[in-house]
């Protein structure tokens, strides 16, 4: 049984002149960017660039062009993500619309969500984040409690979601909530789709161990919602929410969040380094260079419509290990001074403290390890 | 895939399986009543006229039986003499890597070597042979000249990486034996009450032999588009490394799993190890292809790592 046969990356359409068009729009925006924003980009906030970004019609790509979409591929789509994190363009702010919450929208959403949401979302101006995990509910997503009661007046929920990433930037949060009382495990559980400006909702940050602010703690007291909030079907939230943190997995910032690192480190060292380091750049690449395929491939099988769910949980267990172990790499061979000010200090700086961050977000290992173990038959 | 294709693997499926536990000497006269060594060679010139991803199928399932004769040696050294435009010999060729290792040495009736920039194909009696022994018990002799060459011609081939990606092809296969036996044996062997694979330890364990397994397969499959597409340094230079880490990280794996019974010369798990671990080495080590892929990099730059890495695979899309 091969567990990874390669499946060919053959997007559609003129690729060297999409990816010109990315690397453009990067270098008319770029010089506004300090290192530190160009770090773990897709967690990182640019309003004027995610408004450009949606002019050049490069958010919604995939979506029909009656929600403001523009009916291109995935794989296309899949291009302008990676030359994003490849130049550490920070697209934190649209990240999540474009690439879950939106996508969610037009294959379950009401006309009504989808006239509300989707052109504001493809023009890079309204945000999105997820509502999942709660106080006593990480790994394990069963196990939810905050609750929407069914009323004549609509959805009255109560409860606390939390590690909200950019819930203070967002204008929505797609929730996953219990709606059937009583009900256990993955039964029972819709989404909704919950404007954060509606009373009773108390948004409070959590600062990260790099000082950074992108979690939030979002707190649901006696939350009135229209009953049209609810997105797909009542009782299907979980199947819902499955698949999408299954096409999530094998994306390129799964490797590419990491690699304004590797540019610095290569940077700094110039075109004629010493072979010790030259064989680290070379390590680095190699594993770098194999992500991609693998990664590339995940999404082609994806974009034919097969459902590669092993593969995209090795694309990112592989790439979570990878993208943890650069910064120590780099910090074990070089002579990098972390309180220094170049590029290549203040990345390594941020990237030692923030890689603990790359093994939580979509699944830990020991998560995605079961997964593969099972669909290797061995549970 | 090709329909060529197509009967080509079953034609080595079926024989490979065949000599999965032959010597060489029964193996050797096999493989070459098959044919497998002209390969690459164009049908105008009465080859094959296969392509690189033909060759990465056939040394895939080479490896996948532990067949013991070379199989990959012969592929590249009549491809490069075809292209030399020197009339290949009757027997055995084998290729000599740039350390002098020649697989099969020994047995070989010819031997073609790249020195630079020129190729050279010596016939038995004008080599010497000091025999060593690979870490799978196969020869690994130093060949050196001794004599005339049959004929030497320009060649701007690197046949050490060709001869890397042959590992790496071979080597994802015997990744996937490795991993069938280590799959096959927790699903049986009964400890404490219970199957070892019942374990999430355990399985935690070949979760990351697969991914492993699943990473040298997508680098060998990039690697023969590259070489299909006409240039493949750069990605051989990553394939191999990575293999030399999928190695490092899977064959401890692989035996942990086994207990004792893995460790036995009589259990075939050692016939995929022992292999792995001396491809490993082979054709240019983990240094030697990091150090060149490094330098590489450096000399193109931060983005220009990222702008070749991408321009290599859009040159793929018709």
């Amino acid at each position: 049984m091969q567990i990874f046969p390669l499946h060919p990356f053959r997007p559609q359409g003129d690729i060297p002149a999409l990816r010109q068009q990315v690397r453009a729009l990067v270098a008319e925006h770029e010089h506004r960017w300090t290192p530190l924003q160009r770090a773990n980009c897709w967690f990182s906030f640019d309003p004027e660039f995610s408004r450009a970004m949606g002019a050049a019609g490069l958010l919604g790509m995939t979506w029909p062009k009656q929600y403001g979409g523009h009916e291109r591929t995935m794989l296309e789509r899949y291009v302008v993500l990676e030359e994003l994190l490849a130049a550490g363009a920070p697209a934190g702010l649209h990240w999540i619309a474009d690439r879950q919450t939106g996508a969610l929208l037009v294959r379950y959403g009401t006309e009504a969500q989808r006239e509300k949401y989707l052109p504001g979302m493809a023009r890079g101006e309204i945000y999105a984040c997820i509502g999942l995990s709660e106080p006593n509910s990480g790994s394990d997503l069963a196990s939810v409690r905050t609750f929407a009661k069914k009323t004549n007046e609509g959805w009255l929920v109560n409860g606390q979601k939390v590690w909200t990433s950019g819930a203070h930037k967002s204008h929505a949060a797609l929730t996953l909530l219990r709606t059937e009382e009583g009900s256990e495990r993955q039964q029972g559980l819709s989404q909704l789709m919950i404007d954060l400006d509606t009373p009773g909702i108390t948004i409070r940050p959590i600062i990260d161990m790099t000082g950074t602010h992108h979690f939030n703690e979002i707190f649901f007291e006696d939350v009135l919602l229209p009953h049209d909030a609810l997105v797909g079907v009542e009782g299907q939230g979980w199947k819902q929410v499955t698949a999408e943190l299954a096409l999530e997995r094998s994306g390129p910032e799964r490797y590419l969040s990491s690699h304004v690192l590797l540019v610095a480190l290569i940077d700094a060292i110039g075109p004629n380094p010493a072979d010790e380091i030259a064989e680290l750049i070379g390590r680095l690449t190699a594993e770098m260079w194999t992500l991609r395929q693998m990664s590339m491939s995940t999404a082609a099988k994806l974009d034919a419509g097969e459902d590669p769910i092993v593969e995209a949980a090795i694309v990112k267990d592989l790439g979570n290990a990878y993208e943890q172990a650069l910064p120590r790499l780099v910090q074990a061979a070089t002579d990098t001074d972390l309180a220094g000010s170049s590029a290549l200090s203040q990345l390594l700086a941020y990237y030692l403290l923030a890689a603990p961050s790359f093994s939580l977000r979509g699944g830990t290992p020991e998560v995605l390890r079961g997964i593969i173990a099972k669909g290797l038959g061995l549970r | 895939m090709s329909e060529n294709r197509q009967l080509l693997v079953e034609m080595a499926e079926g024989l490979f399986a065949d000599l999965a536990t032959a010597s060489f000497e029964d193996a050797a006269p096999r493989l070459a009543e098959a044919g497998f060594a002209t390969l690459l060679v164009p049908a105008e010139q009465g080859g094959f006229g296969g392509d690189w991803g033909d060759v990465l199928a056939v040394l895939r399932l080479a490896g996948l039986n532990a067949v013991a004769a070379p199989v990959a040696e012969p592929i590249i050294a009549h491809a490069l003499l075809a292209q030399a435009g020197i009339a290949a010999p009757e027997g055995l060729v084998t290729l000599v890597a740039g350390n002098g290792r020649a697989p099969f040495g020994r047995h070989a009736d010819a031997v073609v070597m790249v020195r630079e920039g020129t190729l050279s194909l010596y016939a038995k009696g004008a080599f010497a042979v000091e025999e060593g022994s690979s870490l799978a018990g196969e020869p690994s002799d130093l060949v050196t000249p001794s004599g005339a060459p049959v004929a030497s011609a320009p060649c701007s081939a690197d046949l050490d990486g060709l001869g890397a990606f042959a590992r790496v092809a071979q080597a994802s296969g015997a990744m996937e034996a490795a991993f069938t036996l280590a799959i096959d044996h927790v699903n049986t062997r009964v400890q404490f009450g219970r199957t070892l694979a019942k374990f999430q330890a355990v399985q935690q364990a070949l979760a990351e032999f697969s991914e492993e397994a699943a990473a040298v397969d997508a680098a060998a499959a990039a690697c023969a588009a590259a070489l299909d597409a006409g240039d493949a340094a750069f990605e051989i230079a990553a394939a191999k490394y990575r293999l030399g880490l999928a190695v490092d990280r899977a064959v401890p794996i692989a035996h942990r799993v086994h207990g004792a019974i893995g460790f036995t010369i009589e259990y075939a798990l050692n016939r995929f190890t022992r292999r792995l671990m001396h491809w490993r080495s082979e054709f240019g080590s983990d240094a030697q292809w990091a150090r060149a892929l490094g330098h590489t990099v450096a000399a193109l730059g931060g983005q220009g790592l990222w702008r070749e890495v991408a321009a290599r695979t859009d040159r793929l899309i018709a």
